[in-house]
Parts: C-alpha cells; sequence; structure tokens
C-alpha cells in the first residue's frame, strides 16, 4: 500500500550485515563451484551443523572465538565425508553431497538434542547481533562495533588467508584439480586428496557463516540450512555477472560473491518492504537469479551489435 | 574496464527507476492523530498461524478501527527470513511487532530491546528465548500467548477413550521444537497411565507416509500433537490410519478434521483475539509489557470427528462437539 522510501534505506544496512554473513557461505561454495568445479549439495547440511556446534557450545560456557572454531572444524569433518564418499567410494560428487547432506539431518538433530536451540543476546556477548545495528543508531554502541565493521573486518581477514593459502603449492594444486584435472594428475598433482581438502575448507567456510547467522539471528534452527546451496550459488552468480571482467585478481573473486550476496539480501529486503504477496518471494528470487545468469550472454549480444564496433 | 563502468551504471539506474516507481505509487503515510503501525512476522500460511493472525487483527480492528495499519509479512517457512522481516520492522520503527511462531520471536527478540514483541503460537517461551528458570513472564519487551494445550488432559482422554489398550505411537515431524516438546511431556503423563510408548519421527512430508505406515503396524492408538507438517498432510495420515483401523488422537482441531477420531482442541483464532487485545493494552499505554506474564488459551474444545469415529465404531463422551465439514 504505502511505500516510504526512506524506510528501505534504513532497512539496507540490516540486509548489508546478513548478505555479508551468508557472504562467508558464498566463499565457501565459489571454493566448490568454481574453483573446484563441483556442485556441493553438503552445504544444506553442514550450515546448519555450523550453527548446531556453535550455540551448544557456547551455551555449555566455551570461549565464543572456540566455539566458532569447533563450527568451523565441524564443517571441515562434514566435507570430509563427502569427500571420502567421492573418492573412495566414487559416488558423484552430487550424489555424494546430498547423502552427506541427508545424514546431517540426523546429525544436526543429535547436536542439538532440539529441531530449535534459541541463543539469547541477553544471556552472552555476541560476535554480531540483530540489536547491535540500532543500537549504533541510537549510539549505544561505537560505530567500529557494528555488524558491519566486526563482520567487514573478519571477511578481509577470511579472504586474506585464503588468498595467502591458494597462493601456496598445495593451494594451487587444488586450483589445479578444478581447472584441468587430467593436466593435474599427469603433473603428479594427488587429485583426490585436493578434492578432499577442497569439500573440507569450503564446507568449514559454510559451517562458519552458519555459526555467525546463529548470533545475528538468536537461534540455530534445523531448517536453517534449507536452499542455503541456491543462495550460495546465487550469490557466487550475482557476483561473477557483475565483477568477472573487472575482477581479475583472485581475492577480489572471493569478494564479488560476498557483493552478490549482499545484493541478493538486498533485493530479498527490497521485496519485503514493496509488500508484495509474499507467496511471491521466491518467485522473484528466481527470477533475479535468472536474470543475473543471462547478463553475461545478453552483454555478449550487445557487443555484437554493428553500431557498437563504430564507438570503440 | 570502461564497458564494465558502463554495464554498471545501467544496472545501477535501472534499480533507481524501478525503486522509484515504487515510490510514486504511494506517498507519505498520513500522521493524522495517533496512529500505530502493528508489524507481524509469520513463519508460514498455515490454517492454525492464520487464524492466529486472524484474530490478532480483528482484536485490534475492534478497538482501534483505522488508526492501526498492519505490515503483514510471511516468511514462506524459511527460518533465516525471519531475521529479513525482523530487520524491516525495526529499521522502519513500527510500534508494536507481532511474531507468530517461534523463529519469528526469536528474531524480533534478537533484533530489539525498546519495540514491544507479542508472540503468538508459541508452545514454550522459557525453551524459546533461552530463560532460564522460566516463571511466565518473560520480561523487558517480550510477552505474549502460549499455544500448549493442558497435555495431561490429552492422555486422559487416550485413557478415557481406549483404557484396554497397550501401545501408544507418538507421530510428529523431527524438525519441529513445539511438537518434539508435546510429545516428551505427554509420552510422561501416557505412562503414567501405564501405556508403552513408542516415538516416530519423520523428517518431512516425504517420509511421513513410511513412517505412519511402521506406526499402525506396531501400535493401537497414534496421538499427534500440534505437529505443522501432520496439520498440511493429514491426508496422509488418513490413508494409512483408517484403513489399519488405527485411531489417531490429535492435539489440534485441523489434524482431528483431517484424520482424527478426537481432540482437545484450543482455538488459534481466540488466541491471536488473546494476543490482539494485549497488544491494545500497550498500544495505548494501559499496560507495561514488562509486567505482563504469558497468556495461555481463554478455552479448549472437545472435539470428534464423526466420519471416522462411525467407521472405527468409536463412542465418545455427549460432551464431545462434531468438527462440521
Amino acid at each position: 500500500m504505502l511505500l516510504n522510501f526512506k524506510n528501505l534505506l534504513d532497512q539496507l544496512p540490516g540486509a548489508l550485515v546478513q548478505g555479508m554473513i551468508w557472504g562467508v557461505l558464498a566463499i565457501g561454495v565459489s571454493i566448490t563451484y568454481k574453483i573446484l568445479d563441483v556442485a556441493d549439495l553438503t552445504v544444506d547440511g553442514s550450515f546448519c551443523t555450523g550453527g548446531a556446534v556453535f550455540v551448544v557450545l557456547l551455551t555449555r560456557g566455551s570461549n565464543l572465538w572456540l566455539a566458532m572454531a569447533g563450527a568451523l572444524l565441524a564443517g571441515m569433518l562434514a566435507g570430509l565425508v563427502t569427500g571420502l564418499f567421492h573418492v573412495s567410494f566414487h559416488i558423484s560428487a552430487l550424489l555424494a553431497g546430498i547423502l552427506t547432506q541427508l545424514a546431517l539431518w540426523a546429525v544436526n538433530l543429535i547436536i542439538m538434542g532440539k529441531p530449535n536451540l534459541a541463543l539469547s543476546v541477553r544471556n552472552y556477548d555476541l560476535l554480531v547481533s540483530l540489536r547491535y545495528l540500532q543500537d549504533v543508531v541510537k549510539g549505544d554502541r561505537p560505530f567500529y562495533a557494528s555488524p558491519l565493521v566486526v563482520l567487514a573486518l573478519f571477511i578481509a581477514a577470511v579472504i586474506g588467508l585464503l588468498y595467502w593459502f591458494f597462493g601456496t603449492e598445495l593451494g594451487m594444486a587444488i586450483r589445479a584439480t578444478g581447472s584441468n584435472i587430467q593436466m593435474a594428475k599427469a603433473q603428479g598433482i594427488n587429485t583426490r586428496l585436493t578434492k578432499v581438502l577442497g569439500l573440507m575448507l569450503s564446507n568449514g567456510l559454510v559451517a562458519l557463516s552458519g555459526a555467525i547467522l546463529t548470533q545475528y539471528q538468536g537461534f540455530a534452527d534445523i531448517n536453517m540450512g534449507r536452499g542455503a546451496i541456491i543462495i550460495g550459488l546465487a550469490a557466487v552468480i550475482i557476483g561473477e555477472a557483475l565483477f568477472s571482467r573487472i575482477f581479475r585478481n583472485f581475492a577480489l573473486r572471493l569478494t564479488s560473491a560476498v557483493i552478490g550476496s549482499a545484493i541478493y539480501f538486498s533485493v530479498i529486503q527490497t521485496i519485503l518492504w514493496m509488500r508484495l504477496d509474499a507467496n511471491y518471494l521466491k518467485l522473484l528470487t528466481a527470477l533475479l537469479v535468472a536474470v543475473f545468469l543471462a547478463i553475461p550472454h545478453w552483454r555478449e549480444s550487445l557487443r555484437a551489435l554493428p553500431f557498437k564496433r563504430n564507438g570503440a | 574496464m570502461n564497458k564494465a563502468l558502463r554495464l554498471i551504471t545501467v544496472l545501477l539506474v535501472c534499480a533507481m527507476s524501478i525503486g522509484l516507481a515504487a515510490c510514486t505509487s504511494g506517498t507519505q503515510k498520513e500522521k493524522a492523530g495517533q496512529s500505530f503501525t502493528v508489524g507481524i512476522s509469520q513463519l508460514i500460511q498455515h490454517a492454525a498461524l492464520d487464524a492466529a493472525t486472524a484474530g490478532f487483527k480483528d482484536a485490534l480492528t475492534e478497538e482501534l478501527g483505522d488508526l492501526v495499519y498492519f505490515d503483514f509479512q510471511n516468511a514462506q517457512g524459511d527460518p533465516n527470513t525471519c531475521a529479513s522481516i525482523a530487520n524491516g520492522f525495526v529499521a522502519s520503527k513500527v510500534d508494536l511487532i507481532m511474531a507468530n511462531a517461534t523463529p519469528a520471536l526469536q528474531a524480533a527478540a534478537a533484533a530489539t530491546a525498546d519495540i514491544p514483541v507479542l508472540g503468538t503460537s508459541i508452545t514454550e517461551y522459557g525453551v524459546a528465548l533461552d530463560i532460564a528458570d522460566f516463571d511466565g513472564l518473560v520480561g523487558g519487551n517480550v510477552s505474549g500467548t502460549s499455544d500448549l494445550a493442558p497435555l495431561d488432559r490429552q492422555a486422559e482422554i487416550v485413557h478415557l477413550l481406549f483404557p484396554d489398550v497397550k501401545t501408544v505411537g507418538l507421530l510428529y515431524c523431527s524438525g519441529e521444537a513445539n511438537s518434539l516438546y508435546q510429545v516428551r511431556t505427554v509420552q510422561g503423563y501416557l505412562e503414567g497411565y501405564g501405556y508403552r510408548c513408542l516415538n516416530f519421527p519423520f523428517t518431512d512430508s516425504n517420509d511421513l507416509a513410511a513412517v505412519t505406515t511402521s506406526a499402525v503396524s506396531q501400535v493401537d492408538v497414534i496421538y499427534v500433537p500440534t505437529d505443522n507438517t501432520v496439520a498440511s498432510n493429514t491426508g496422509i495420515v488418513d490413508h494409512i490410519c483408517r484403513p489399519a483401523r488405527v485411531p489417531v488422537v490429535a492435539g489440534e482441531q485441523g489434524i482431528c478434521a483431517g484424520c482424527g477420531v478426537v481432540a482437545l482442541s484450543i482455538d488459534y483464532y481466540d488466541l491471536g483475539y488473546a494476543t490482539g487485545k494485549m497488544a491494545c493494552d500497550i498500544l495505548t499505554g494501559k499496560a507495561d509489557i514488562r509486567q505482563m506474564p504469558i497468556q495461555y488459551a481463554p478455552n479448549f474444545k472437545h472435539l470428534y470427528n464423526p466420519e471416522i469415529c462411525e467407521e472405527l465404531g468409536i463412542q465418545v463422551p455427549s460432551n464431545y462437539e462434531a468438527i462440521a465439514d
């Protein structure tokens, strides 16, 4: 009915924060999807595993960073299982991911003990929370403790570490495996090992993202990972469609996935703000991703038009 | 490089024009007199939750008329969208948030410490909000209504209608916190009557049929709590239980209408209505949310499904009301 544009502007910081949290997942997805050239569906399970392990550890008295490390390790373990299904059982990577995802439903229930675990910001000092954003606006929290700043620093650190790692011999071997597996084998790379490592790294990041989201929204839920892979792929694809020509550097390419994720959640927030019938939310999301998928092709056909040549 | 910049410019212009077009279709909300904006965040479309939202709106509209404006948002079953919705409500400074179902309440409670938040269709606030020693008062900016049916009386109904059977199967979705809580509680009461209880958790609607089939082969009676997944798939349960002549005792009216024989049900419309009354008192300054304890459903209805009862030859006491089709 009535739309207030300023309202949307007020809502965007929250959407950006959510986008950055899912951006960590998107970085993980881009490791499998872009670098290893594998569509890994473990994500839907390992995302929740991260949140579950984090809440359980934190509420049992663990330090916040230890709990985050625990989530990271649990996610890597999930990736290890998918990797072993793939290279030792010779199950296709897609199916291996699906199998682990199925198994993780039960594992996550066992970790949490019930389908939904609350994590109240009243009881714990958290890295990020929905509430902190408003606290900064009201002046109760310094701007450098805003979730936007904290997450930007966190993501910069993650990307820095990955940039370093993928520059080492082992990291290069993982990238070579994804680019050309025959050539990589010919160079004496153990491609079974590199695939498993890539899957572990990816799912570790996905679980870390789940742990941060749990803090932000105040709960871990067994259904929180449902469709996570779709959001992750959408973020990677949006980022690539927009920045693949500008961002040549490896670290910048990982950043483009985070920006893609931020765009995705800004659009979701806009759809919610427009108060369209909620039934259309998923439809519009699908259309959005389809448009971004088409952008590279449209760009190509635009370039092929005759009048363009004269301009250049 | 230039082309890429041009592309980004084009995209930005597109995005802004969409924004502007959307903008011109509406004008600034008129602030004539004292008016209220109430944000409603509902987890999923579902008969019970929809009824609670309807009751909530009716109660507020009856008291405040045109002075209250509703911003209704539905998360489509995705708990993560509840955070986006809560963020939107808090950023646009609504006067009150009504959160329908557990993740909606958790996200709203995480998002604000100032805007009053009323929950509804929440089974246990202490569990949902991580409060130790919960005594019925959440405190702070959160209160609401609970949909907890009296589980001791649910067990009593099973005992009243089926005193001679041995085994009761508890059928519920393993992904629903509300169901697990009820199943664990009611199991204690049922075992108090000497029944043997078997749990039949299923993952989602895809394996509901398989789990139900396994249940009817092992038990004499099935109990289903206020489970959202069963509520949306009563046909599956009915098609397996009726031919096997295993009666289903339901925790809620909708499930009883679809596949149950009897239910002691709360009315979600009444529950939402009670929540709306609380909202009214808060908005008009008659009550302080910090001192409002959680309220429970005002009354319960004994219901029976005449068609299934007749087919299975089950006699219900005269104070039971038949569910109309």
